[in-house]
């Protein structure tokens, strides 16, 4: 078994630098010096590579879980295989198992019922292996309600199935700029029997799909025209997420996504989503921005951690897969006036390749599994299949970040040290994106509030900024690089980003 | 070649009848003696028997073309010797000629044989060299004219800036997190090196302008460097090319539409030599450069190595999925065992072709963002690609093999208004699915208003001929006067029970066909009616050749 070299080493002894491999000379790029002591991600988290066959390009596009501790994973090659012993490797070898071959760029799975679902570019299809020779011999066409022109770009990407039997498909646009073909731009919900009910325009370019805790559908869509960074996005049906190229396909949508929107302005100047959403009633904003270049570039797979605290102590928050960074988010949601808002945290990071599928499983494995192919990633593999396991100690981490009507309640993993929780440990920069028809958005209307610790919970667990002024519809970047625990750590990750689309009353 | 040369300068002290104040064109005059024994005194080229010993300057595309520094560039390193059109090459006369007589000779060559003088200084002379240092070998004429043709494009690239990093690193780094040492702008829009040529040791540029591009297309990126480096495009990574490694060139396709674009390119240098150069090719635009140097790495990666599909067992049949030629989008080729293949279309429902020999290759398909594969093998025919079935209230009523439909939108680019066409599914049809059997051969389904289409395709030698059998089965109501298409190409006369399609014949038994012509176009039929099974035969006219 190979030890994972994370990326953020904090700890720059002349020993380590004489074991510097490759990616620790990234690291000592990084610009964080600190003590000696500071804990790194590999003390709270192991990350496993489990090797592909010989010759296999496992180019990960999603990852399932099969019954009997199987794990099923497609890759854009068009291969599915199931593996044995994912979960055991290196104790137990991994056995691969080639279960179909030669789909067209899969990058959706998901096990119902003695079948296993993939979305591939052309349509839905579930997968059976009849005479029982490990290899699949049925192939069903469930679905191909949708258009595709021959673009490369018009990617797929699916869902598992949902409380009502329906997986959701977020279906990339033709370009950057076009939507040439049927429901590019849209998320479908996909009926095991085949029934599509289009559910939500709006869509640039999605990298993964999946829910939160209750159930809810969100999907990741990456920067770009009308997007100014990349975001998760919740998929409320009949909403509209904010790329109107797809809006011409609302008169094949039999009225079950509601009533076309009015167009944003296409004018050259742009707007605010905040102000757009006075004139779009269904105009719905990022759940959580995902400031470009700060966290990420590329985010896929949305994934809630349901593992009910073998992975940690994130329990019912959601994992967000990370490209081109070669990472994995963390984000807490909350609803706010009827909309979900939220803080992107950095989670764990330094894996081989490009994430785009993840999955973990009840008892605390987490999979993933990816590609650098046509988009760099920052791991330099051309692939990875790799396992995440928590060692058992927690990390010193924000919990959740929670808005308040005047600033922001922040919990803790482990109890603060209240001597540390001074003004001074913390900073909160503002902004937001321009909202406008060309690519991406530079961080505009910067707003640099006032912060102060208006008070620290008796049990360390929580406490309360006054952020003065909070500004709604604006990214607030936190920085706490001061704070502490008890036991004198520094946070893992003194960032977040929380997404204000609403301020509570 | 010393020798050559040398008895070549014998005739440096030839005069002219230049007036004395040019003694530019008078210098260039002797200096044009070293190319007499190829180029001809007149400049029409030296005969030598049927040939020419060196092309007219007189024709020359190259002595008359809008470059700059092309005639340096060709005098300075000559060009190969690449076919026997010229009995020559062209020699290379860097070390021959001093400053002073290539700008010469390059006044003298386009002052007498082309009417436009150019008059460039020795000091371009010198920049020149140094611009064309890296080119160790001889041109080759492509080469030439691509320089030529980017000398003509407009310039591409505008608000180009850079960013010199300081910094030794094995792979790009994270440049947002560094702080530049230099910056600047490249007014000429070309991206180089130069502005880090005083730093000795590792470092990183970032080079970062707009791209405006006039026609909607596939364009193909081209990035070469030592070390490692990278372009994106509107923010996402088109080409990738990063690690040490030496001169390496990349390429990777990308549709774009017209208008401006933000162009990226990242680029660092770990030691030892450094290079990047970058080019954009359009079927329209033509190969343009967007970098100072102009080559790229000669050897890797000018198309990918195939990746040839073959069955996991002898005897079984590779179904795969894959943006392909001559079908639609969700097209299904299937390699069948004894080198016969086709390929279905499961948008129309249809076989799309049927074609022979070696199958498939995967590598455009599994390389970069996935262009689709590509079939190989030959003999390739397409029966009756389109929708297969239809009433036919009469034999006249043509057949609409597509369905399709047109929308019109308002697009956020610079053509407000567009109607686009759309291939629209066809509401009798749906696609099922296929079964594979215990060779792998598909059974593909699809259902036609209520009733189930099976299809299913097995080989057999017939005649010699390694052969592809096709069952079509119709089960459930049939309207009256609905056809099955099963040819709209060739002859189609009929021989025994054979159609001919050219290189290709078919038989149908199960129903008995309906010739019939529409449009001066021949078309085959069959009848379907309930619980109908067609029987289709295909049979090249000839074994397959090796």
């Amino acid at each position: 078994m190979t030890e994972p070299c994370p990326l953020s080493f904090r700890t720059l002894s002349n020993a380590s630098r004489r074991l510097a491999s490759r990616s620790l000379l990234l690291g000592l790029l990084l610009p964080v010096l600190l003590s000696a002591e500071d804990p790194v991600q590999s003390d709270f988290y192991t990350i496993t590579q489990i090797p592909a066959p010989e010759g296999v390009v496992i180019e990960g596009g999603a990852i399932e879980l099969l019954p009997d501790r199987k794990v099923a994973v497609c890759t854009r090659r068009g291969q599915v295989w199931t593996v044995e012993n994912a979960f055991d490797y290196p104790d137990k070898e991994a056995k691969w198992t080639l279960f179909a071959e030669y789909l067209h760029e899969p990058l959706g799975l998901a096990w119902k019922d003695g079948w296993l679902y993939a979305v591939q570019r052309p349509e839905v299809t579930r997968m059976k292996d009849e005479d029982g020779d490990g290899r699949a011999d049925v192939f069903e066409t469930v679905s191909d309600g949708w258009g595709i022109s021959g673009n490369y770009h018009e990617y797929n990407f699916g869902s598992r199935f949902d409380k009502d039997g329906y997986l959701w498909a977020p279906l990339c646009l033709t370009g950057s700029f076009t939507s040439n073909t049927l429901f590019r731009g849209w998320v479908l919900r996909i009926g095991a029997d085949g029934d599509v009910i289009p559910t939500a325009s709006g869509v640039r370019s999605p990298g993964g799909i999946g829910f939160n805790a209750d159930g809810d559908v969100f999907y990741t869509d990456n920067q770009g025209a009308w997007n100014g960074s990349s975001s998760l996005k919740w998929v409320k049906p009949g909403s509209f997420q904010g790329n109107p190229n797809g809006n011409i396909w609302y008169d094949y949508a039999d009225g079950k996504a509601g009533q076309r929107p009015v167009d944003p302005p296409y004018s050259e100047k742009g707007s605010r989503t905040v102000t757009e959403r006075e004139n779009i009633a269904e105009l719905i904003p990022p759940a959580v921005i995902f400031p470009h270049g700060k966290v990420g570039n590329s985010p896929t797979v949305v994934e809630t951690d349901t593992s009910d605290g073998k992975f940690g102590p994130f329990v019912g928050q959601v994992f967000v897969g990370e490209q081109t960074h070669s990472k994995i988010h963390r984000v807490f949601l909350e609803k706010v006036n009827g909309l979900y808002q939220g803080a992107i945290f950095p989670f764990l990071e330094g894996f081989e390749s490009g994430n785009i599928g993840v999955r973990i499983s009840d008892d605390g494995a987490l999979f993933t599994s990816g590609s650098n192919r046509g988009w760099g990633a920052r791991g330099g593999k051309n692939f990875n299949f790799e396992r995440v396991t928590w060692t058992g100690k927690v990390p010193f981490e924000v919990h959740e970040m929670r808005a308040l009507p005047d600033g922001f309640e922040l919990t803790f993993t482990k109890p603060v040290d209240p001597e540390s929780a001074t003004d001074g440990s913390f900073s909160i920069k503002a902004y937001t994106y321009i909202y406008q028809k060309a690519y991406g958005s530079p961080e505009v209307d910067h707003v640099e509030p006032k912060v102060s610790v208006a008070s620290v919970a008796a049990d360390g667990l929580s406490l309360r900024l006054k952020v003065e002024p909070l500004t709604r519809g604006h990214v607030h970047e936190l920085e706490a690089k001061g704070l502490r625990s008890r036991d004198a750590t520094p946070l893992l990750h003194p960032q977040a980003y929380y997404t204000l689309n609403e301020i509570p009353e | 070649m010393k020798q050559f040369l040398s008895s070549l300068f014998l005739f440096a002290a030839f005069t002219s009848g230049f007036s004395q104040d040019d003694k530019i064109l008078q210098l260039g005059k002797t200096t044009y003696q070293s190319c007499v024994a190829c180029h001809g005194a007149d400049g029409k080229g030296m005969k030598a028997g049927d040939l020419l010993m060196a092309p007219s300057l007189h024709e020359s595309a190259f002595v008359k073309g809008d470059h700059p520094d092309l005639l340096t560039a060709i005098i300075l390193k000559g060009i190969l010797k690449e076919d026997n059109k010229y009995v020559q090459a062209m020699l290379p006369l860097e070390a021959a000629l001093s400053n002073e007589q290539i700008a010469a000779v390059i006044a003298y060559i386009t002052h007498e044989y082309t009417g436009k003088r150019r008059s460039p200084t020795a000091n371009d002379i010198e920049k020149w060299r140094k611009k064309y240092a890296d080119q160790k070998s001889p041109w080759k004429r492509n080469d030439l004219q691509s320089l030529l043709d980017s000398a003509k494009a407009p310039r591409l690239l505008t608000d180009l800036r850079y960013s010199v990093y300081e910094g030794k690193w094995e792979e790009l780094p994270d440049f947002s997190k560094l702080e530049p040492v230099a910056t600047g702008t490249l007014d000429d829009g070309l991206i180089t090196l130069a502005p880090a040529s005083k730093i000795k040791g590792g470092f990183g540029m970032v080079f970062e302008g707009r791209l405006t591009l006039t026609e909607a297309e596939e364009y193909r990126f081209s990035l070469t460097s030592d070390d490692g480096s990278a372009l994106a495009v509107d923010g996402e990574t088109v080409v990738g090319n990063d690690g040490i490694h030496p001169a390496k060139t990349q390429r990777m396709k990308e549709k774009l539409e017209p208008g401006e674009h933000n162009l990226k390119v990242l680029y660092f240098d770990g030691g030892g030599q450094r290079f990047l150069s970058l080019n954009i090719r359009g079927e329209k635009l033509g190969t343009i450069w967007l970098s100072e140097s102009q080559k790229e790495s000669g050897s890797k990666s000018k198309s990918y190595d195939p990746i040839l599909l073959t069955a996991h067992k002898p005897g079984e049949a590779i179904v795969h999925r894959a943006f392909l030629p001559d079908a639609k989008p969700r097209a299904i080729g299937v390699g069948y065992p004894a080198a016969v293949n086709l390929v279905w279309d499961a948008d129309t429902l249809n076989l799309a072709y049927v074609y022979r020999g070696e199958f498939m290759d995967a590598s455009p398909h599994w390389n970069g963002r996935g262009s689709g594969s590509k079939p190989l093998g030959q003999d390739r025919i397409k029966p009756a690609p389109g929708l297969p079935l239809q009433v036919l209230e009469s034999l006249d009523e043509p057949w609409v093999p597509y369905s399709e439909a047109k929308i019109a939108y308002e697009r956020d680019t610079a053509n407000p208004t567009k109607e686009v066409t759309f291939n629209l599914r066809h509401p009798d049809y749906q696609f099922r699915g296929y079964r594979l059997d215990a060779k792998r051969f598909p059974t593909f389904r699809y259902d036609y208003r209520g009733a189930t289409v099976t299809d299913h395709f097995t080989t057999e030698e017939i005649d010699g001929v390694q052969s592809l059998v096709r069952t079509l089965s119709f089960e459930g109501a049939a309207e009256e006067n609905l056809y099955l298409r099963l040819a709209d190409s060739g002859p189609l006369t009929r021989e025994g029970d054979w159609y001919s399609l050219g290189a290709l014949a078919i038989r149908v038994e199960g129903a008995e066909p309906v010739e019939r012509q529409v449009n001066g176009k021949k078309e085959l039929l069959a009848p379907v009616s309930s619980a109908t099974t067609l029987t289709v035969t295909y049979r090249w006219n000839t074994p397959l050749a090796d």
